[in-house]
């Protein structure tokens, strides 16, 4: 695979707001209450007035090594070789949620009939509409834009071929993820305002960044 | 740049809603290795059975006829329990069409608990029935009883002895449904690579854990069993009840090294996981489990002892019997619960935001 593609993400430009996580639903026609396949967690430390909160949205990465492929039993998910993007057949999920267990990201979600269900980049629309569907194509070649990437109103996430994604990264983001940072799975930028515990970290102090993590 | 993560959450949340950690999970984790252990009991009376040239009126005979019995009850369970959990449940059921990923440990688990739950039957049927077994008597053969009464004794009988196996061929039976037994530590693979669960990615402790903690408490099981209508303690169950004090000490030491590993790691979620072992209603699961599993050591290396060398007192082997199958009935409960508390206290490695 030359040139899979993956998800951006800059927690320095999302607010917040979770337009991402409700144009997937919408994209997909999902239930408004049904789990979502693209999450914003806001993580928060400290108490006030020393409180901050920090927006992360989360979604399948399409991992490069897709634990949930290599322990799916009846082989219902597949790390497509053409683009990347981790699909499945609901035609032949058992719904053992053993994807689930296996997700470092918490990805795999199920409704009523049980059967998993999570973002394939919007290579189709609905459940399991990317199993089986031609390779992704860029919106310039006439691919269709993720729903979350394009609703994002700050342009903290992108999805795209791991070059252009990278060479749309700042150098920070893009030697951390040639490093392993998040296991190579998903570009992060830096969280810009912490830079204290940031040159902490660069100096390897994890003491000094643990003490100003704890306040 | 290092590339280090750092948790930006000193607090965290279970990702995962209660329904993934349905409790038929830790059953059918639980009862696919009693059937090993069961396997295993059956198998080794009929090698012991075999080696002393005893006839079939012994106490092996029922020993290896509960064993295999309780084999096929618990494989029963174990599959009902993991079926129940399944969405598509058909699909499931035609395994050998649809688990087609053997990287999967539930794919590799689902041949071994079938093979073993077929061997199982197989040797349990060759126990219950044929000529060898119409001379015989004793509790475990009430299903003869219930086939007389529909009037098919005969037949099975008939069809028995048409098929037994040479000794050769039966003998291959029973390694290779004993590779199958031990091959039960599957089920501690099924949770060890979740590498983003710290309590359960213990890739030589957990399945060690649990094979070991499977196999006393089939071994246990089969013997409490056969206690309830054969108390006599003599040699044969002392010997046994030696295995299972072994193996609960295995169990024990196994255990006590991944609660280390817990207590004293770095990971938020391991700590999480101390936290909820060590208060609350799973604190005292903690308890039974360390209780069943120290019981059934002690009572097993005494008493089996004793037995093995013939040195019970007659009051002391009155006192043997009910003791053995008490603390082996708690050891039975206390590996089950091993199995629950894995599950309630698994926590999921946190988000991590690079710095």
């Amino acid at each position: 695979m030359e040139d899979p593609w993956m998800f951006y993400f800059d927690p320095n430009r999302c607010i917040g707001c979770h337009a991402c996580s409700i144009a997937c639903k919408q994209r997909h026609d999902r239930d408004p209450d049904a789990d979502d396949w693209r999450t914003v967690t806001h993580l928060s430390r400290g108490e006030y007035p020393e409180f901050e909160q920090l927006p992360v949205s989360m979604s399948c990465m399409h991992c490069h090594d897709a634990p949930c492929e290599t322990v799916c039993p009846p082989n219902a998910i597949t790390k497509r070789e053409e683009d990347g993007i981790v699909t499945v057949d609901r035609d032949r999920c058992i719904g053992c949620h053993y994807c689930a267990w296996a997700c470092p990201f918490g990805a795999p979600t199920y409704g009523d009939e049980g059967l998993m269900s999570k973002c394939n980049m919007c290579l189709g629309q609905g459940p399991g509409s990317g199993h089986d569907q031609p390779p992704k194509e860029r919106p310039e070649d006439g691919g269709l834009q993720p729903a979350c990437e394009s609703s994002c109103v700050g342009d903290a996430i992108k999805a795209g071929p791991r070059s252009e994604v990278l060479d749309h990264a700042s150098e920070k983001a893009a030697v951390r993820f040639e490093n392993d940072a998040y296991g190579g799975r998903v570009v992060v930028e830096p969280v810009d305002e912490d830079a204290e515990l940031a040159a902490a970290v660069r100096e390897n102090n994890t003491d000094q960044a643990a003490d100003w993590l704890n306040g | 740049m290092t590339g280090e993560l750092i948790p930006l959450m000193t607090d965290f949340a279970r990702w995962l809603p209660a329904d993934y950690w349905d409790l038929s999970i830790p059953v059918y984790l639980f009862f696919a290795a009693v059937a090993g252990g069961a396997y295993l009991t059956g198998a080794s009376a009929c090698y012991i059975r075999s080696r002393r040239e005893s006839g079939p009126c012994c106490l092996e005979s029922e020993i290896a006829r509960w064993g295999f019995m309780t084999a096929v009850a618990s494989a029963a369970i174990a599959g009902l329990a993991v079926l129940s959990h399944l969405a598509v449940i058909s699909r499931a059921v035609l395994f050998p069409i649809y688990l087609t990923n053997f990287s999967s440990w539930i794919t590799i688990g689902t041949w071994i608990l079938v093979l073993l739950a077929v061997f199982s039957v197989i040797c349990l049927l060759l126990q219950l029935f044929g000529e060898d077994a119409a001379a015989d008597s004793g509790a475990s053969l009430w299903p003869r009883v219930l086939f007389a009464k529909i009037g098919i004794l005969g037949l099975a009988d008939s069809l028995v002895d048409a098929v037994r196996p040479p000794m050769a061929v039966f003998a291959g039976l029973h390694l290779f449904g004993s590779i199958l037994a031990l091959a039960t530590i599957y089920t501690g693979f099924e949770l060890a690579i979740v590498e983003t669960v710290p309590l359960w990615n213990m890739s030589v402790v957990l399945p060690m854990a649990f094979l070991t903690s499977g196999i006393a408490a089939g071994v246990g099981a089969t013997l409490a069993i056969t206690m309830l209508f054969e108390r006599e303690v003599g040699p044969v169950f002392g010997g046994y009840a030696i295995i299972v004090a072994l193996f609960s000490g295995l169990s024990l030491v196994f255990i006590t090294y991944g609660w280390q590993e817990i207590a004293t790691s770095d990971a938020p979620a391991a700590a999480a996981s101390h936290a909820e072992l060590t208060s609350g209603a799973l604190y005292v699961g903690v308890w039974l489990v360390a209780l069943g599993f120290i019981l059934s050591i002690v009572a097993g290396l005494v008493v089996g002892i004793a037995a093995l060398t013939d040195r019970l007192s007659e009051r002391a082997e009155r006192l043997g019997g009910p003791a053995l199958i008490g603390s082996f009935g708690l050891l039975f409960v206390s590996a089950l619960i091993l199995r629950v508390l894995l599950l309630l206290a698994a926590e999921q490695n946190p988000v991590v935001v690079a710095l």
